[in-house]
């Protein structure tokens, strides 16, 4: 702590690891994100599609809002204002969000009645069956093919009674999208306000704006790289969507935390400009 | 590139490609080969029909769907989850002709493909609805089914792919919801079982158990799909005496009983998979699909 304090270096690593570790977020988010949202809304394209442009809004948003908040307020800590209450976002997601999904996918019903909600524990034991030879009995000529079924005239089909209600075209499209905002509009929204924040407190001089945010780009990009990869090849394999989003949580809580220890630890450093 | 390019014009050269078109969701081609007519998604095969008589040539593992009516010997509505070049509809409609069958497609340039290319039609016993299956069932609150048929796997040169929601518990509860109280709920796998590792069909047999009490499969015997068979109600376990009971009711209920359904019955078994012990049930919130699924071979 002593060293950090007396090395601007200290604070150089603590800026780049949050701008890492946001970038990392916001991807678990998008990745480990689309797919909870398939039980309600399908599969394929369209939940990605949703997924992709909603994540993609958040950032336009964070980035030009956080670059303006960081202009006027200066200090890390205030992020850490915005980090704390997406950070519980995130980690409440696994107990609100299905209400709120299911809201929008039920919404489309003439007369809404609410299905069996999520079960418990993964873990029963299969029970044995002691295999039969249920074929024992069957005719012989019947297990080899030679049916000799007598052709009757058949009985005129029925009448098709009322189809499930079909959500019009324009919702199928729609719904994912609502959904994907829903739930992660807000905290991509605040974890993308971190790179411009750092572009105004790593920036000590105008000449050094280029590198500097071209730096704070760079940085988070890679860190959103780990976490597309992290999430699709480990995160999904390894841990239930809750504890992902629990860790992702706890994550955003954390960065939160580091806002006010950079203002803590250095906080000559946030005098000039 | 100009290899696979080359490599993909000789490959099509070999058969006629009658139509080719890309949607939201798949790379459709039509190629007709041999006497047979081909549907491929994304490079890989996915029906098959002989062209002189569409009846013939299509996967055996199709022939598992009508597994379910022994069941329900006089079924009247079944739902097909899945239409592909609609091997189970053209059966159903021919053998099973007062059966009304219900198809859930996701991908409307399939279904507009398979009326042009391989005859599916929509008629008074069989209608399309273009919907993921899940949501499907979830807005399904009237019709009750007497099988469902899932047949939502695609495969390519990466390997198998299953849509994870529609492999979970949550997911078969929603299905057995929508089931009579006879109904019988047939799954597509395509895997391989032993019982050194965990896999996908040692994984759908466990999570077909929590909510079925019966669950049967009958591995194809020309491919690797194994179609798994779940019985919703308690006392619809089979034994020798009651399997013959119901093939008798069966060969009874439907005159026009195909002459395979005999030979295809043989392939039933009754115990777990090998891998079964190994493998986790699926859930919502923990479905590592793409661990248990079988690499391309």
């Amino acid at each position: 702590m002593d060293e950090a304090n007396t090395a601007p270096r200290g604070r150089t690593l603590a800026l780049g690891a949050l701008i890492l570790l946001g970038g990392f977020a916001v991807m678990v988010l998008e990745i480990v994100g689309a797919r909870y949202l398939q039980p309600w809304f399908g599969g394929a394209f369209y939940v990605w599609t949703s997924q992709i442009g909603m994540v993609m809004l958040a950032l336009a948003l964070g980035y030009g809002v956080g670059g303006h908040l960081a202009d006027r307020f200066k200090k890390a800590r205030f992020l850490s204002l915005l980090l704390a209450p997406a950070g519980i976002f995130i980690l409440l997601i696994p107990q609100m969000a299905p209400g709120v999904l299911d809201g929008i996918v039920d919404r489309h019903e003439k007369a809404a009645a609410p299905k069996a909600a999520r079960a418990e524990s993964p873990t029963t034991a299969i029970t044995a069956i002691t295999e039969t030879n249920l074929l024992a009995e069957l005719p012989k000529d019947f297990l080899e093919g030679n049916t000799n079924n007598a052709a009757n005239s058949l009985p005129a089909p029925p009448v098709d009674d009322a189809a499930p209600l079909e959500i019009p075209a324009v919702w199928r499209k729609l719904d994912p999208a609502i959904g994907s905002a829903v739930v992660f509009l807000f905290p991509c929204f605040v974890l993308a306000m971190i790179s411009p924040f750092m572009v105004r407190l790593a920036s000590r001089q105008v000449a050094h704006v280029g590198t500097v945010s071209g730096l704070v780009y760079a940085a988070s990009t890679v860190g959103s790289i780990a976490g597309v990869f992290i999430s699709a090849y480990v995160l999904i394999d390894l841990f239930t969507t809750t504890q992902i989003f629990q860790l992702t949580g706890a994550l955003t809580l954390g960065l939160g935390g580091l806002c006010c220890l950079i203002d803590w630890q250095w906080p000559e450093d946030l005098q000039d400009a | 590139m100009m290899l696979a390019v080359a490599l993909l014009c000789a490959a099509a050269a070999e058969g006629a490609v009658r139509h080719r078109s890309q949607s939201a969701h798949n790379q459709i081609v039509v190629e007709d080969k041999g006497g047979y007519r081909m549907l491929r998604f994304n490079g890989s095969m996915e029906t098959r029909l002989l062209i002189a008589n569409p009846l013939l040539g299509h996967f055996e593992y199709t022939d598992y769907f009508q597994m379910p009516l022994l069941w329900n010997p006089k079924a009247k509505r079944v739902l097909v989850m899945g239409l592909g070049g609609g091997s189970t509809q053209r059966a159903f409609q021919h053998y099973y002709p007062t059966v009304l069958v219900d198809t859930v497609e996701l991908d409307p340039a399939v279904a507009k493909v398979a009326k042009e290319w391989f005859g599916v039609k929509e008629t008074k016993t069989h209608k399309i609805h273009i919907s993921d299956g899940r949501g499907y069932l979830r807005r399904n609150k009237e019709r009750k089914y007497d099988a469902i048929m899932m047949d939502a796997y695609s495969s390519n040169t990466y390997g198998s792919f299953i849509p994870y929601h529609l492999a979970t518990k949550e997911f078969f509860q929603l299905a057995a919801e929508d089931l009579t109280a006879n109904g019988v709920l047939a799954y597509n796998v395509i895997g391989t079982y032993n019982e050194w590792r965990a896999d996908i069909v040692g994984s759908m047999y466990r999570t077909m158990k929590t909510v079925f009490p019966h669950v049967y499969h009958f591995p194809a015997a020309d491919s690797r799909n194994i179609v798994l068979v779940g019985v919703k109600a308690k006392s619809g376990g089979l034994t020798s005496a009651t399997l013959r009971a119901r093939v008798d009711l069966l060969r009874r209920a439907q005159p026009k009983l195909p002459a395979y359904f005999g030979p295809r019955l043989g392939r039933i078994r009754a115990h777990a998979p090998l891998s079964a012990a190994k493998s986790p049930v699926l859930t919502d919130d923990h479905a590592p699909i793409s661990k248990l699924l079988v690499p391309a071979r």
